[in-house]
């Protein structure tokens, strides 16, 4: 035992100074990665949005030397960029750059998240911007983006996970230049720190921004611990009430895989087959290629974000705990609730007859080519590759070429039976006439299907069970916001 | 019409690699014509193992002439994937997956792009389903009205952004008559009748779909050699057509416009300030010039940008540009306002930004600065074969050849001060000015 600890503490110090991932080859564009395993999840209670904050005062900020319009001056002739996303337990900076410009940019790229400047007109005006994205761009511009989050909160109540990203607007309002260095000592750390470079850059490039970065404090290794998410007891409804034309649907629970557990592969055969975007999925072609219900249906095992303006979820949003959800695209009104039952439905079969031998073979197949595919860039295969150090497992294509060539279709449909299930299901809905659909969801009446043309008789029968499929909804088990006061408070 | 199919008989192909020594665009290409008049371009590139295969179709919302027949041009991108009798969609879509690609289209005002990328052992299946679903797409009208539904799905998921509106908003305030007045989604009375016009989508395809109005660009780890022979198996027999659109031309504009747009839910405010542009050129500095205005003008370093966002913080959005098209377009600056009382004194700041260009020589020193991001900027967009094959796909909508990407950053490098002024002169007029805002409706004024 006390060998042991003796060997943690060992692998701990060791730990304690930033990670490296490389892909150096002769490309002349390079692509640095700075990921700090710091995210929402680290909030301190009432603060939260921290965590994205800092890290949008960073990548949009000046340095200690140079104010921030000097800093977009100087970027501006290289045509380079550092953009920073954030989610619970990753903060990401990416920068691009051709290899010409490395060291200058470089050098612009490292003080700004080393140096920060911590001003006060730039903390005012990416305030202004985070309260902005969650007002407008989010509860305003974008009704599926929307439903989605309000799902991640309803499935995480008083968990680490249990708030947007971006915080609230009132939280973000109150938050001082003092949280903002503070949260920066204690999480900006060499241990929380993953280095990642690609392309043509020197040789001794590696070393030198390993040791510029070895300016951090310590910091002390390890993750966030976090609890189980609460147990869902039934079907739970959260309607935001929002003068929109259609309805936006999204539902899911808490799943206990993630990537590296013996399951994520059968999943990730299952969300490709069922769910995934541009695979043209079952869940697609029963509801939009068939029925012509929306623009597009989709299910997923792992955080997908900005969806609206994506096809493949981005890499660094690496998490502990993971849901299962589907996202069904704006519905007209009138076939709101007949789409989420068809959804309900197909995931109900989805659960108690699981794939064919045909599907997962091809499926199986698809996957083990398509990893090539999306790690086509430098930039998503270096984001992959961080992403496996902090999962612990091999480089993603070789993991995933492995883990799908032992898979059979028995351990596919005993992980989906096991995983998956179309019962206690967290439901988030966003819609105009709320109080109509509150009817609807409560009263469980049938909800016919009418179609602008002639559907093969399978359809048909299926529709019959499909307009009267229970839902289990209780009056008190819907919850209704008006979307002012969404991420408000 | 005997002559041109007597030509079409003798495989003629004109075929020529172009050196890309000291040029901006840094890959050696072949580009080659079928008799029927289908053109291939092949790029080579050293991205291992995947191809990216892009089919452009030279048609989009600008050939929507007829009334009532908005967005017909997007209709059909997404008809294309509702099969043939040898490849049903069922089948395309096994068979893609079995290629493990990622597939997609999109549409713009000018043009329709299919495009591929995958691993490089099934190129010859993917060029053949391609060929296949180009020549004998048959969709049945059922297939046919669903998929309008799908169209008027995707309108949906768009409709609460502001941003559409507005977009709606100023094409159809600045032009009367070009088929740029409407976007490439199309009104939406003409979505919501789409299911009922089968018959005249038979005949979209009919008109456009063939060789002549097609450019295939695959990129990627190719033998451009085994590539070209399996374009001209799969491709060679697709006949030639012989439609025209008429597309009507814009009269000059004689005078400002502006229109206002209330938007019904909470939401900032936004300005847009437009100009009567040139279609894209590259034998005439027009688009190189007004290119360099959009970004001294308007880009993060600019002065007005630098301004208003980061020091007085009155918008937190501004950007400008036109885009490169086949017909004259709108060169327009859009902002978005954090106080609705700032809305006035924003637009009337950026109207007197650009229309000064037309009054005031540009420092030489930020020229030569904006010369060399332009170039840094090109070669940080080629990043895989897909954003190669991509970024030639627009270009090549344009003038259909890769050439004339260099064509344009050779004159933009011989850009100079005074032919700024005279390009802004010629467009950056009161006259041709059109100005759209949008606020929320019942916020204070």
């Amino acid at each position: 035992m006390k060998q042991l600890a003796v060997f943690v503490l060992a692998a701990g110090a060791l730990l304690a100074q930033p990670r490296m991932v490389e892909l150096r080859g002769t490309s002349p564009l390079v692509t640095i990665r700075l990921v700090f395993t710091t995210g929402a999840a680290s909030d301190p209670a009432g603060k939260p949005g921290l965590a994205h904050l800092t890290s949008q005062v960073l990548g949009n900020g000046g340095t200690k030397d140079l104010a921030y319009k000097q800093i977009l001056d100087a970027l501006y002739p290289m045509a380079a960029s550092v953009e920073v996303y954030s989610d619970k337990e990753m903060t990401t900076f990416v920068g691009e750059t051709h290899v010409d410009n490395l060291q200058k940019f470089y050098a612009l790229m490292r003080d700004m998240v080393l140096h920060p400047g911590w001003r006060a007109e730039d903390l005012t005006r990416v305030k202004d911007a985070s309260i902005n994205s969650l007002r407008v761009g989010l509860r305003g511009n974008n009704d599926e983006e929307l439903g989605k989050e309000i799902l991640y909160t309803a499935i995480y109540p008083g968990h680490p996970y249990g708030h947007e990203n971006m915080g609230t607007a009132s939280a973000i309002a109150d938050m001082t230049k003092a949280d903002l260095e503070g949260f920066y000592q204690q999480n900006y750390t060499q241990a929380n720190l993953i280095i990642g470079l690609a392309g043509g850059y020197p040789v001794d490039f590696a070393a030198r921004i390993k040791k510029d970065f070895s300016a951090l404090p310590a910091g002390k290794p390890g993750r966030i611990k976090l609890p189980a998410p609460a147990r869902i007891e039934g079907n739970e409804v959260t309607l935001v009430e929002k003068d929109t034309r259609s309805v936006a649907w999204s539902f899911g629970f808490p799943l206990e895989v993630k990537r590296g557990d013996p399951d994520f592969p059968a999943l990730l055969v299952m969300q490709s087959w069922f769910g995934q975007h541009r695979s043209n999925n079952h869940l697609y072609d029963r509801m939009r290629e068939i029925r012509g219900l929306n623009y597009g249906d989709y299910a997923y095992i792992e955080y997908f974000p900005r969806g609206m303006f994506l096809t493949e979820p981005e890499a660094n949003l690496a998490r502990q705990q993971q849901i299962f959800q589907i996202w069904i695209r704006p519905v007209e009104p009138d076939t709101a609730t007949y789409s989420l039952r068809l959804a309900m439905f197909e995931l109900d079969k989805l659960v108690k007859n699981g794939m064919t031998k045909e599907d997962f073979e091809r499926t199986r197949t698809y996957l083990s080519k398509y990893v090539n595919v999306l790690t086509r860039t430098k930039s998503a295969e270096l984001g992959y590759a961080i992403d496996s150090l902090w999962y612990g497992i091999p480089n993603y294509n070789e993991y995933l070429k492995t883990g799908l060539a032992k898979l059979t279709l028995l351990d596919v449909n005993k992980a989906i039976r096991k995983h998956l299930r179309a019962d206690r299901l967290q439901i988030a809905g966003i819609a105009k006439d709320v109080a109509r659909l509150r009817t609807e969801l409560i009263s469980d009446a049938p909800t016919p299907m009418h179609y602008n043309s002639a559907k093969p008789q399978e359809i048909m029968d299926e529709d019959k069970i499909v307009e009267k499929l229970p839902l289990r909804i209780r009056a008190e088990s819907i919850k209704v916001v008006p979307v002012a006061g969404v991420f408000e408070k | 019409m005997k002559r041109i199919l007597a030509l079409s008989l003798i495989l003629l192909v004109i075929s020529f690699a172009a050196s890309a020594a000291g040029k901006i665009f840094p890959y050696a290409y072949n580009q080659e014509d079928l008799p029927n008049g289908l053109r291939l371009v092949t790029i080579p590139t050293d991205y291992p193992n995947i191809v990216a295969v892009f089919i452009v179709v030279a048609t989009g919302s600008r050939n929507e002439v007829e009334p009532g027949k908005s967005g017909f041009a997007h209709l059909f991108e997404h008809l294309m994937f509702r099969g043939t009798p040898e490849f049903s969609p069922e089948r395309y879509q096994v068979e893609l997956r079995n290629a493990g690609a990622y597939s997609n289209a999109f549409t713009t005002d000018d043009f329709t792009a299919y495009h591929t990328t995958f691993s490089k052992e099934d190129l010859a299946r993917v060029l053949t389903m391609e060929a296949d679903r180009f020549q004998h797409l048959a969709y049945e009208k059922p297939a046919f009205r669903t998929e309008a539904l799908a169209v008027l799905g995707e309108y949906n998921k768009n409709s609460a952004n502001p941003g559409s509106r507005l977009s709606e908003t100023l094409r159809a305030t600045a032009f009367g008559e070009h088929t740029y007045k409407h976007t490439t989604m199309g009104f939406i009375a003409d979505i919501q009748a789409m299911p009922e016009q089968f018959d005249y989508s038979r005949q979209f395809f009919d008109r456009y779909y063939r060789p002549e109005y097609t450019t295939i660009i695959v990129a990627g780890d190719i033998d451009a050699k085994k590539v070209s022979a399996l374009v001209s198996e799969g491709w060679g027999n697709w006949k030639r057509g012989s439609y025209q659109a008429q597309i009507p031309a814009e009269p000059a504009q004689n005078g400002a416009r502006a229109a206002h747009v209330e938007w019904p839910t909470p939401t900032l405010p936004w300005v847009v300030a437009a100009w009567r542009g040139p279609a894209y050129t590259d034998d005439a500095l027009d688009s190189v010039a007004l290119d360099a205005v959009a970004r001294l003008g308007f880009s993060e370093s600019s002065p007005l940008f630098q301004k208003l966002v980061i020091s007085e913080q009155k918008a937190d959005a501004i950007f400008g540009g036109q885009p490169a098209s086949v017909d004259p377009q709108l060169f327009s600056v859009r902002a978005r306002v954090k106080k609705e009382g700032d809305l006035a004194t924003i637009e009337q700041q950026i109207v007197a930004e650009a229309q000064s260009f037309a009054t005031r020589m540009v420092d030489p020193k930020q020229l030569e600065i904006l010369k060399q991001r332009m170039r840094y900027e090109f070669a940080l967009r080629l990043d895989s074969s897909e954003s190669i094959a991509q970024t030639v796909a627009r270009y090549v909508a344009l003038r259909r050849t890769p050439e004339t990407i260099n064509r344009y950053f050779d004159l933009f490098d011989k850009l100079t001060p005074a032919d700024i002024q005279k390009v802004a002169a010629k467009y950056l007029t009161e006259k041709n000015r059109t100005v759209v805002t949008l606020t929320s409706a019942g916020s204070a004024k």
